[in-house]
């Protein structure tokens, strides 16, 4: 049964990818570690699980995959496992997040990029939401910075820490207006959350599979989406842009990496594997499941991307007053 | 009665051969891995999470929450046999569990903590069941500042938990605080004492500092001892391997206490089974007669503790099903597994999955059971393991410290975290400074920081955020009411000599 599979896979793969011929050069001969920096449980870890089991019920490879957490340092402990000790490893790849390009900024102990580790898909596109408690009186984003532009500094945001995406979102949107706002960070969304809809804060920028609930039980309002388009789920949400402020759109990336010095065959091989991939029903349920948007880019798109985004975030960086390591 | 008639539902849905089966795996799990120190339910959790997309939810539901309670009965074990606290939350176990094991008790100090699992345990589970909405809308009224006062109450506990010398105590307890500031600065995000290692962004994982400096100073305190005599007293005869009538007299106050502390805490997200074991073990050296002989092996300072962290499931049940929330690792990833299925926990849920919030606390009430029924007669099996000559004992303790701590981040530095927190263990050992200050300290220090932090931000630095909030200002009453116990009984006692006299 298991070969097959495998031939009909091999078919897929040829009638399906437009780049079959170097694709061929490489096929994994052994389980595959696939690498998270967060512990078990964690976002990566849940969405590394959630792509091996679906790599596994879709039969898309001819071996395992098998998850490896390493933890510490925000992801420098896995980026520096990946450029010491595997490089050129042709059978271990990595979840990258945002973080994998914002922590290395902020922290020299951080000792590699992004730029030291090979770019292989990027997958999906994270949105969020502008949200307040339900009775309060901010109808629209414009309601709550004009209302945030009266008291200067007595609104205040629930967020994580600085660096991440709610804070640049945040930093945007006050050089864009002029308002200001307290922002006060919390390490888990549960907390952030639960200080929303406790009324100690005013504002959070929250994941929509978080907020879903909250919404439907009339807890929470959503006054913007942070994303490029509106989201299937709230079709009268506007996004930031759409509600009239002009402010780059700050993309919550998740996506792929392998170690450095591998051979293009190998990328050719994942990015190929990757494209199918993303088209199988339980990759298009676990999008929805999610709220998640597809993503997907080769990996010469992605180290494109993976500069601009470096770049940008530094330059917000350093305009919030945030000391750059490099 | 309409709960009354959902519930039998529940029984209904759990007591099905099939739903049994999972209850029985998960809770036998869960008594596995908690005993095992490092591996602990959330990364049980995450593992066997693509395993049960097969599975009908509310049969998978039933296991993995099995999991997460079944390893709070597991976790006491190791405390009180050899000093190596299996969940975090069991390090409090440690400070009498191990004194009575080395007293020739293990078995009624397994035997108690296995009860009081079992009491606060079921406890949570009907607060869980009768009051869950109207406690959900307490933990949401529960902020920083709340978090705060919480904390302070908790630090006030030093002073019970000090040994001979209070400033031994304090000196202990900012070296807790101390490492507990180490790694990233939230708020900043700027790097504290990270000497810099990456590996040290993250802070240091709180099984490398317990485990070091119970386990491991433990085991080089005993390595001193040349000659093997120093062998640990096997439990002899029944008597010594359950616990006795009077120890369950002993105990009725700490089973309450342990169930009402470890349920409240566990409903607010923010804190956790660490703090909740820490603040029951306080109040009961507080209202005890004999609170001098705690820490050396009394049979109250185990069954509070382990009391108050299996009630915190139940506590940390209410958030997370009722408003979505989850309070630490082991419910986040119960949360990620319920959306996964396509079961939505939040202000809704218990209307709209009735059959499945019911039979998942019908199957709290069988689990617990099961629980009870699996640990009793495992006790005078664990505690064979006490046979064992001190020159297998110990490199065996030796062993599953560093193959547990590895097996949480999978780095060799925390490995050699451990060896620096064994050797502190053992410096502080020898110099008589006590150890409960110095975990008191870490396990608290990080949120009470952030919570001071988080407050001053929304009051714009007005301290009198504190005291103007009723419930932090009754938790700061407290903290200052214990602070200054001991000068009451000093002078309470000067008194009595006054009067004799």
């Amino acid at each position: 049964m298991k070969s097959r599979y495998g031939v009909l896979a091999a078919a897929l793969l040829l009638a399906v990818a437009a780049a079959p011929l170097h694709a061929q050069g490489f096929k994994p001969s052994k389980p595959i570690e696939f690498m998270t920096h967060t512990g078990p449980g964690g976002g990566g870890d849940v969405f590394a699980r959630g792509i091996a089991a679906a790599m596994e019920k879709e039969g898309l490879m001819p071996v395992r995959m098998q998850v490896v957490n390493k933890t510490g340092g925000g992801g420098a402990t896995a980026m520096a496992y990946l450029v010491n000790e595997k490089k050129g490893d042709t059978h271990i790849i990595a979840v990258f997040t945002g973080l994998w390009f914002t922590n290395p900024i902020m922290r020299k102990e951080a000792k590699f990029t992004m730029k030291d580790l090979t770019p292989v898909v990027r997958l999906v596109l994270e949105p969020a939401m502008v949200a307040v408690k339900n009775d309060a009186p901010y109808k629209s984003l414009q309601d709550f910075i004009d209302a945030a532009k009266q008291s200067p500094g007595s609104l205040k945001q629930s967020a994580g820490s600085l660096g991440s995406r709610d804070w640049i979102v945040r930093q945007l949107l006050m050089t864009n207006t002029g308002a200001n706002w307290a922002y006060i960070s919390f390490p888990g969304g549960g907390e952030r959350i639960a200080a929303l809809l406790g009324g100690h804060v005013n504002m959070m920028v929250i994941e929509p599979q978080e907020a879903g609930e909250h919404i439907r039980a009339g807890n929470l309002r959503v006054i913007a989406t942070v994303s490029d388009k509106r989201l299937p789920a709230f079709p009268d949400v506007p996004t930031i842009q759409e509600a009239g402020f002009k402010i780059p759109n700050v993309p919550q990336v998740r996506g792929i990496v392998a170690p450095p010095g591998v051979p293009a065959e190998v990328v050719a091989y994942w990015e190929d594997l990757f494209a199918r991939f993303i088209k199988t029903p339980s990759w298009q349920k676990y999008l929805a499941d999610n709220m998640f948007q597809d993503g997907y880019m080769r990996s010469a798109e992605l180290a494109k991307f993976g500069d601009q985004f470096s770049d940008t975030t530094r330059e917000i960086l350093k305009a919030g007053g945030v000391k750059v390591a490099r | 009665m309409e709960g009354f008639g959902y519930l039998m539902q529940g029984f209904a849905v759990a007591l099905t051969p099939y739903n049994l089966l999972w209850c029985f795996i998960g809770v036998f799990l869960g008594t596995v891995i908690g005993v095992l120190p490092g591996l602990g339910p959330a990364a049980t959790i995450a593992m066997l999470l693509p395993l049960t997309f097969k599975m009908e939810p509310t049969g998978a539901v039933i296991m993995l929450a099995g999991i997460y309670y079944g390893s709070k009965y597991g976790g006491s074990t190791t405390s009180i046999l050899l000093n190596v606290p299996g969940e975090s939350a069991s390090v409090v176990t440690c400070f009498d569990g191990y004194q009575m094991a080395r007293r020739g008790r293990a078995g009624a100090a397994l035997g108690i903590a296995a009860i009081a699992s079992f009491v606060a345990g079921t406890f949570g589970v009907v607060g869980l069941m009768l009051v869950a909405p109207p406690l959900a809308r307490f933990a949401l009224s529960f902020s920083s500042p709340e978090y705060f006062s919480l904390m302070c109450l908790g630090l006030a506990m030093v002073v019970l938990l000090a040994g001979k010398s209070m400033i031994k105590a304090l000196l202990a307890m900012l070296v807790g605080l101390w490492i507990a500031g180490m790694g990233t600065d939230l708020f900043t995000s700027t790097s504290r004492f990270t000497f810099g290692h990456a590996e040290l962004l993250d802070g240091v994982d709180f099984v490398v500092v317990a485990i070091g400096i119970f386990a491991l100073g433990e085991v080089f305190g005993n390595m001193e001892v040349r000659e093997g005599a120093q062998m640990l007293p096997a439990p002899k005869g029944l008597r010594n391997l359950l616990p006795t009538w009077r120890d369950l007299k002993d105990c009725r106050f700490a089973f309450l206490n342990g169930s009402l502390v470890g349920f409240v805490i566990g409903v607010l997200p923010g804190a956790g089974s660490t703090i909740a074991s820490f603040i029951s073990y306080g109040i009961e050296k507080a209202v005890s007669k004999h609170p001098e002989k705690f820490g050396t092996g009394v049979v109250e300072g185990v069954a509070a503790p382990e009391g108050a962290n299996n009630a915190e499931t139940g506590g940390a049940m209410v958030p997370l099903l009722t408003l979505g929330i989850p309070g630490s690792g082991t419910t986040a990833i119960l949360l990620a597994a319920f959306i996964l299925w396509g079961l939505r926990p939040g202000p809704l849920m218990i209307q709209d999955n009735p059959t499945l919030f019911w039979g998942l606390v019908a199957s709290m009430y069988i689990g617990n059971v099961m629980l009870l029924i699996l640990n009793l007669p495992l006790i005078p099996l664990f505690a064979q393991i006490l046979r064992l000559p001190t020159y297998m004992l110990y490199p065996f303790i030796l062993g599953i410290s560093i193959v547990g701590v590895y097996s949480v981040s999978g780095s060799l530095f925390d490995t050699w975290m451990l060896a620096i927190f064994g050797l502190l263990g053992y410096a502080m050992r020898k110099l008589d400074y006590p150890s409960a200050p110095l975990i008191l300290g870490f396990v608290l220090g990080d949120i009470m920081e952030r919570a001071l932090r988080q407050s001053l931000m929304m009051s714009q630095g007005d301290l009198t955020i504190f005291v103007s909030r009723p419930m932090s200002a009754t938790m700061l009453f407290l903290a200052v009411l214990i602070l200054l116990a001991p000068l009451f009984r000093k002078a309470n006692a000067l008194r009595v000599k006054a009067i004799s006299s």
